[in-house]
């Protein structure tokens, strides 16, 4: 374990020597329910730098989506943000009025959702849906919206974009219409694009294409992407780094090797135990005892405690701050302090990085 | 399309084929028959029911009633309200003072409940909503002539702003006037329709991901509000316009009676009183025909409205 230290909750930025575009500092927010307030999120920080992939992978309530909802200005109303700030531009997003929102969504920040059956207006030609933002935010002649689009379609992959352009969205495939839903959000060329689980309700074969796709994009376009995910296959080919969530908070963020190859916190380790994989010998898959804790009340220390193997006494009591692991990897587990007695990731999950670090 | 329509029209035929059938055994069955009068001598009775077809079977009568309908366009004549005048002409003379009246009170509804329903929406579970949730509720619970037996107690007899009952041939100003009771009466249900199904229709579309899109894209509220919630949320309305629209024609039986309007409703229910079978029958055709059509009006309307309906069979 090289360059153990103690360090602030507003762990050091990445070191990297490219600027952020975006960064979120110390970010809560909570949902008022009838059952209580529910802690989606608890005190993230993070950045984006440009030009980078940054995937959140967590599994479903982790908070991870309310996070980018947060950034794109589109909580629902019951949601309220508690502390922090989202800086994007010299602004400060959590501040900002909706009159002014509209100028950064979709022009500055674009996204991308998971359902594209729902996400199209089932009653609007695909043109229209494409260069409505145009013509009505951008104030572009009709004509030279059309002529945009239509470049836009066949940049994501559309044939016969002519003709497209007048259709109904249920005349498209899935495939299509997520590729329709990604032409709108590089519609007014944002410089940030934020995945939402892009290809979850895609067939495995159409994923890989639009993954492919949004890669494509990204570096035409000189993009940086978030991308939220809970399939960690998915983050291997995207991410350049990764942050790793669970219950509201950051448990673990570093680059994609410092993630796949020497993961630190043990929910990672779960996370990584629990894909399936060709080349392993006759072994079980690891898997997660427990369900994630109620976030109404969220647990005293570490929220994963409960169902980690490796959880120690003071897990219960008190939460572990970010240990700095290497000048790009920081990971929220009490195992990194330095009085922790030393402990091993599973070897199930050793077996395979080896194999992984043999096959790279 | 013309296939459809055609296709659609033989049904229209065989359902109003059916109406008629069941509608004419029932008048028939029902007891009690004008000529059973002890006033009356055996002998013009006796001429009476033969004139009439009174003393065949039923279905004999039934064929001599679809004969005259069909081939000659003979309705029959009233036998009880204006004896020997055709029904035909009876009814003509009626139809467009009750239409009128249908038409006015869904012109008034439509926009009128629409803009309670996005009002209501848009302010979702605060005070307007409230306010026009309870509004609507008193208005889908309380009959139509309640309301309009209760405004023509206070706004006609009391304070004297409207006229109390319709007179016919009035024009222009007095005509308004005097058609402002009936018609409100008949709009209360239909505005609070429209009102409810509207408000639920734009809160589901508001929280739809398309909605989201809208959003994310970088439309104002405004715009995204406009061009996606409520252009969509509009589309199931066409649905309900037939509803409306045969609830209004229902509502106005009573309606026309309270403010003594000379109109369809007025005649039928009196016909059905008086037993004047011709009358009623005829009457009973002229609303099935009335729905009937305005069911077909607004199935081919969804296909102008909705492109996957339009163009389903094309794909």
């Amino acid at each position: 374990m090289v360059g153990r230290e103690l360090i602030s909750l507003d762990y050091a930025k990445v070191a990297l020597e490219s600027e952020a575009v975006l960064e979120v500092k110390n970010l809560s927010l909570s949902f008022r329910t009838h059952g209580g307030i529910v802690q989606a999120v608890r005190h993230i920080s993070f950045d984006l730098q440009k030009g980078e992939t940054l995937a959140i992978v967590g599994e479903s309530g982790s908070g991870k989506s309310v996070t980018t909802k947060a950034i794109m200005g589109i909580l629902p109303g019951n949601a309220s943000i508690d502390t922090g700030e989202i800086l994007y531009g010299g602004l400060n997003l959590v501040q900002l009025k909706e009159a002014e929102y509209h100028k950064i969504r979709g022009k500055r920040i674009g996204l991308i959702f998971q359902d594209p059956l729902s996400a199209l207006n089932p009653l609007m030609r695909i043109g229209d849906q494409i260069t409505e933002v145009l013509y009505l935010a951008l104030k572009m002649p009709s004509r030279q919206a059309k002529e945009r689009a239509l470049e836009l379609m066949t940049a994501v992959g559309i044939p016969d974009a002519e003709q497209r352009f007048y259709q109904y969205p249920f005349q498209f495939s899935g495939g299509m219409r997520q590729r329709i839903v990604i032409a709108i959000a590089i519609a007014s060329d944002p410089e940030i694009l934020i995945c939402d689980e892009p290809t979850t309700a895609l067939d495995v074969t159409v994923q890989a294409r639009i993954l492919e796709l949004i890669n494509n994009i990204k570096r035409e376009r000189n993009l940086s992407v978030i991308f939220i995910t809970h399939d960690l296959g998915v983050v291997a080919n995207m991410a350049d780094r990764v942050a790793v969530m669970y219950a509201g908070k950051i448990v673990e963020i570093g680059t994609s090797e410092d993630i796949f190859l020497t993961p630190e916190h043990p929910y990672t380790w779960a996370l990584l135990g629990s894909i399936p994989d060709l080349d392993s010998p006759k072994e079980r898959l690891l898997s997660i005892p427990g369900t994630p804790p109620n976030m109404i009340y969220p647990p005293v220390g570490d929220a994963f405690a409960l169902r980690n193997p490796y959880a120690m006494k003071i897990d219960a009591v008190a939460e572990p701050p970010m240990f700095q692991v290497s000048p790009t990897h920081y990971a929220a587990t009490w195992r990194l302090h330095p009085k922790a007695p030393p402990t091993q990731m599973p070897e199930v999950l050793q077996a395979r990085i080896s194999r992984m670090k043999a096959g790279a | 399309m013309v296939r459809y329509v055609s296709g659609r029209l033989l049904a229209m035929a065989l359902t109003l084929f059916i109406i008629v059938t069941i509608s004419f055994a029932m008048l028939r069955l029902m007891p009690g028959n004008i000529f059973e009068n002890p006033d009356i001598p055996q002998v013009v009775r006796e001429a009476l029911n033969a004139k009439y077809h009174l003393d065949k079977p039923i279905m004999v009568q039934y064929g001599y009633f679809l004969r005259g309908v069909l081939a000659d366009g003979d309705w029959g004549t009233s036998i009880v309200l204006q004896p020997t005048k055709p029904v035909f002409d009876i009814l003509w003379q009626r139809i467009p003072v009750s239409m009128h009246l249908n038409i006015v009170s869904l012109l008034i509804s439509l926009p009128l409940g629409m803009l309670f329903g996005i009002l209501a929406a848009l302010g979702r579970n605060r005070a307007p909503d409230h306010a026009i949730s309870f509004a609507v509720v008193m208005c889908i619970s309380i009959p139509s002539f309640v309301f309009a037996a209760v405004m023509q107690y206070f706004l006609c007899f009391r304070l004297g702003w409207f006229p109390i009952i319709y007179r016919a041939n009035q024009v222009g100003w007095e005509y308004l006037r005097q058609i402002v009771m009936p018609v409100l009466a008949l709009s209360f249900g239909p505005i609070a329709a429209t009102t409810r199904f509207l408000r639920g229709e734009l809160i589901e579309t508001l929280s739809s991901e398309f909605m989201m899109l809208a959003r994310t894209k970088g439309l104002t509220h405004f715009h995204a509000t406009v061009r996606h919630a409520l252009r969509n949320s509009l589309v199931p309305m066409v649905n309900s316009i037939v509803g409306m629209f045969v609830g209004v024609l229902t509502g106005s039986l009573v309606i026309e009676r309270i403010f003594a309007i000379p109109g369809v409703g007025g005649i039928m229910l009196q016909a059905i009183n008086a037993l004047d079978h011709p009358v009623t029958i005829a009457a009973l055709i002229f609303y099935s025909l009335v729905s009937l059509l305005s069911i077909l009006i607004v199935d081919l309307l969804y296909g102008v409205v909705d492109p996957r309906i339009r163009m389903g069979s094309r794909r």
